[in-house]
Formats: structure tokens, sequence, C-alpha cells
């Protein structure tokens, strides 16, 4: 095995004495020139300087140990090596960084090399705040300004050109597509969510949960429409420094509202959980009781001559009270007038 | 121009002028140019809101506000004259045609 290696190693050895010689030449060279001072770096980075000199110290470190090791000596416990652990440490701690400088670094060489910025550089998109003011329109500056000092930003308040057309938005109308069961559907998740926060079911959870218990002053739970529309006009007036006035209907809702709030209704009054327990809501979202619709029949079904007949007796019964109550034209022909009321004259309203 | 929170517990409400002394004395202006209008008290008392207005100089204000507000601070006057005497005086001048107008506008 060892003659096979022989001449690999004696070739090997070649290499390295040539190549040992070239790389003596290239630093003789390079220490001649540092000597001579041809690399300044007083006005360069110093971190740069740092990490060149512990880059040096690593190899003389380096060096000293090969030396060390080819003349027969044991590398334990050498002085070198611990210089040598304490010197990466450094270099690691050092790249992170380097890493961050390494962006501002190829800048500099980049524009030290080519002597100005290139193209793609984002320095050089720059904002322009003249370009944003239109030069067009006159300026129509706002005179009741802030005051505290901020009267010089008053030309960027408001930029009114005085010769502008109102161009109306283009808005895109959308086809109306909900059906009378998509409604119900959604009153119904509405009025499913309110019952969730209602008082019966915020006590049971209070019951059953183990969480201790929260005492909050906490807003209304239920945001009426009555105080979104509060809320609403609120934010109207503080934007556009107006007062509106109140219409006596508006007043009237206020005032039912407060008074809802502020009784003890809402002890007494549980609100409407029918909409997790089903069956139909009794009170609606402003705690009305749900009227149900009546159906008025129309006047016009008795000129349909044969649909007529099929009209049961109550419908008829129904039909006639309505026309006794409508003022009734004598020279009608049906044959419920003369039916139903066979005795006495028709009446003239 | 700014919303104003006036908080006076146990008290009534707090009039325009005592507020528009308070905005002179925070905000370092003459009371001239300061306009407080729309208080309105919250239920149960104790917290009044309103709204105001403080312009950089006089002139700016007369410009700028609604004449019933400077009326109030005595800026402008507004004329006595009826509007019921007004349009009479207008009817009657459109029968006449020239000069006899200027007469009858100016009696």
């Amino acid at each position: 095995m060892l003659d096979s290696d022989l001449p690999n190693a004696v070739t090997l050895l070649k290499n390295l004495q040539e190549q040992v010689m070239t790389v003596t030449a290239q630093v003789q060279a390079l220490t001649k020139k540092v000597q001579a001072g041809a690399y300044p770096t007083e006005k360069g980075l110093s971190f740069l300087e740092v990490k060149d000199q512990l880059l040096l110290m690593y190899l003389m470190d380096l060096s000293h140990l090969i030396l060390d090791k080819a003349s027969g000596g044991s590398l334990k416990g050498h002085a070198a090596v611990l210089r040598l652990v304490e010197i990466r440490t450094v270099l690691e701690k050092l790249r992170p960084l380097d890493q961050k400088l390494k962006y501002q670094i190829d800048k500099l060489v980049k524009t030290a090399v080519t002597g100005s910025l290139s193209e793609n550089d984002p320095l050089r998109f720059k904002p322009h705040p003249s370009n944003m003011m239109s030069k067009l329109s006159s300026e129509d500056e706002e005179e009741d300004e802030v005051e505290d000092g901020h009267s010089e930003a008053s030309g960027k308040k408001s930029v009114k050109g005085v010769s502008k057309k109102y161009v109306p938005p283009r808005l895109v109308p959308v086809h109306y597509d909900e059906t009378e069961a998509e409604r119900e559907k959604k009153r119904l998740e509405r009025a499913k969510k309110r019952a969730l926060s209602s008082s019966v079911i915020r006590e049971l959870k209070e019951q059953y949960s183990d969480a201790p218990e929260e005492i909050r002053d906490a807003r209304h739970p239920h945001v009426t429409r009555q105080s979104q529309e509060d809320q609403h006009r609120i934010n109207y007036e503080e934007s556009m420094m107006v007062r509106l006035s109140v219409s006596k209907r508006e007043k009237g809702r206020r005032k039912r509202a407060n008074a809802m709030s502020s009784q003890l209704h809402s002890l007494t009054h549980f609100s409407d959980i029918s909409a997790l327990t089903g069956g139909t809501a009794h009170l609606d979202e402003d705690q009305n009781p749900i009227k149900k619709r009546k159906k008025i029949p129309k006047k016009g079904r008795k000129n349909k001559g044969m649909r007529s007949e099929q009209l049961t007796e109550r419908e008829r019964r129904e039909d006639t009270k309505e026309e006794a109550r409508h003022c009734q034209d004598p020279e009608e022909e049906g044959w419920r007038a003369l039916a139903v009321l066979p005795g006495p004259q028709p009446v003239f309203c | 121009q700014m919303a104003i929170d006036v908080l006076h517990p146990g008290k009534a409400t707090v009039p325009k002028t005592e507020i528009s002394e308070k905005l002179v004395k925070m905000y370092k202006t003459t009371a001239d140019v300061i306009f407080v209008f729309g208080f309105r008290t919250h239920f149960g008392g104790g917290k009044t809101t309103g709204l105001g207005m403080i312009y950089n100089s006089l002139d700016y204000a007369k410009k700028n506000e609604p004449k019933h507000r400077l009326a109030k601070h005595g800026l402008y006057e507004r004329e006595h004259t009826s509007s019921k005497q007004r349009k009479e005086d207008r009817n009657r001048m459109k029968k006449v045609r020239g000069t006899a107008r200027k007469i009858i506008h100016n009696p």
C-alpha cells in the first residue's frame, strides 16, 4: 500500500513546494505595498479594519500551529489553539453585522468604481412634493384654520380649484337577487346573534362557566338602531361642524328608546330568545310587538265570473262586510248585491 | 375648529361667555375671533358637548362665519324691515316702468 502511495505523495509534495513559492512571492509583494502606504485605511470603515486585523491574527496563529505540527510537536494544550478559538468566536459574532452592512458596502464600492449612482438605485426615486400640487387649478386656501401654529400647513389643507366641474362618481348597479327566503334567513341569523348576548343567556353562561365573575362598566351590548343612528348623527355633527335639527318624530323615537332602557322594564321583560329556541318572535328589535298582517281581500274578485262560485261562505261574508263599509254603487251588477242583501235597499253613501 | 366637551358636575350648563374665556386662556388669542355654538347637555347633567371655531384674524371671521353668529358678537346688523313690507313694495314696483320705480322703492 505504501508503495502505490509514494509517487502520489512525491508529486503532491512537489506541487506544494511550487505553490508555497508563489504564495510567498505574492505575500512579500503585498507587504512591500502596505509598508509603502498604498492602502490607506484611516477614512474607511472601522468595522472592516477590525475584521482585517482579526483575520490576519487568525492566519498567524494557524501558521504557528502548522509549524509546530510539522516539526513533530503535539497540539494538545497549545496556547495558539486558545487564541484561535477566541478569534473564531469574535469573527462569528461579526458575521450578522456584516450581513447588515453588506448592502451599504456594496453600494459604496460600486459608487467608488463607477463614479455615479446606478440606474436601478432606489435612491434616485425620491419623492417630489412639488409634483403633487396641481399646477393647473388656482389655490383657494381655507381661511378658518386650526390654531396652535399650524397656519403654515394651510397650503396643504384644501387646494380647491375654482373652475373644476363636478363629475359624479360612476357606480355600477348590481342586480338585486335576494329572495324572500334569504331575507328570512338573514333576519333569523341576526335574531340569533342578538339572543345570544341577551341577559338570560349571559346569566346562564355565568352560572355554568368556571371563569371568575367580571363586573364591568361596559357599553350596552345591544346596539339598537336608535343608538346607532345617534352615533351617526354625532359623528356627522362633529365632522361637519353644524348642529342638525331634530324632527318631532325623531324626538318621539328617542324618548321611547330612552324610556325603554331607563325604566325597570329590563328587570321584568326579558329579551326575546325565541331565535334560539325556535318559534316566532313576539317582539322585534326595537321592542315593538310584531303585528300580523291582515289579508284584506280585493274588491275586484267579484268580477271574475267563474271563480266567484268557488268562494267559501266565510269569504263571501267577509266581502260583504267590506262592501257594507265602503260606498256602494247601486248600479253595479253582481250576484252578491242581489243574493246576499235581499231585503233592504242598497245604501247610498 | 373643534368639538368642545365641558364637564360641570353639580352646576348648570356653563354659559358661552365663560367657555370663550377659557378658550382665550388655552389658545392665547383674543375673544373676538372665538365663536362657540351648539351646546347640548347630556342626560343627567354634568357634561355638555358643543362646537367651536377660532379664526386667525377678524377679517377671516367676518368672511366665513354665518351672519347670525356674527350678529351675536355684534359685528353684523340685519335689516329690520319685515318681509311682508318688502314683498308689497316689490309688487308695487312691478306695476310701473321706468323712473317711477325708483320713487316707489325709496319713497
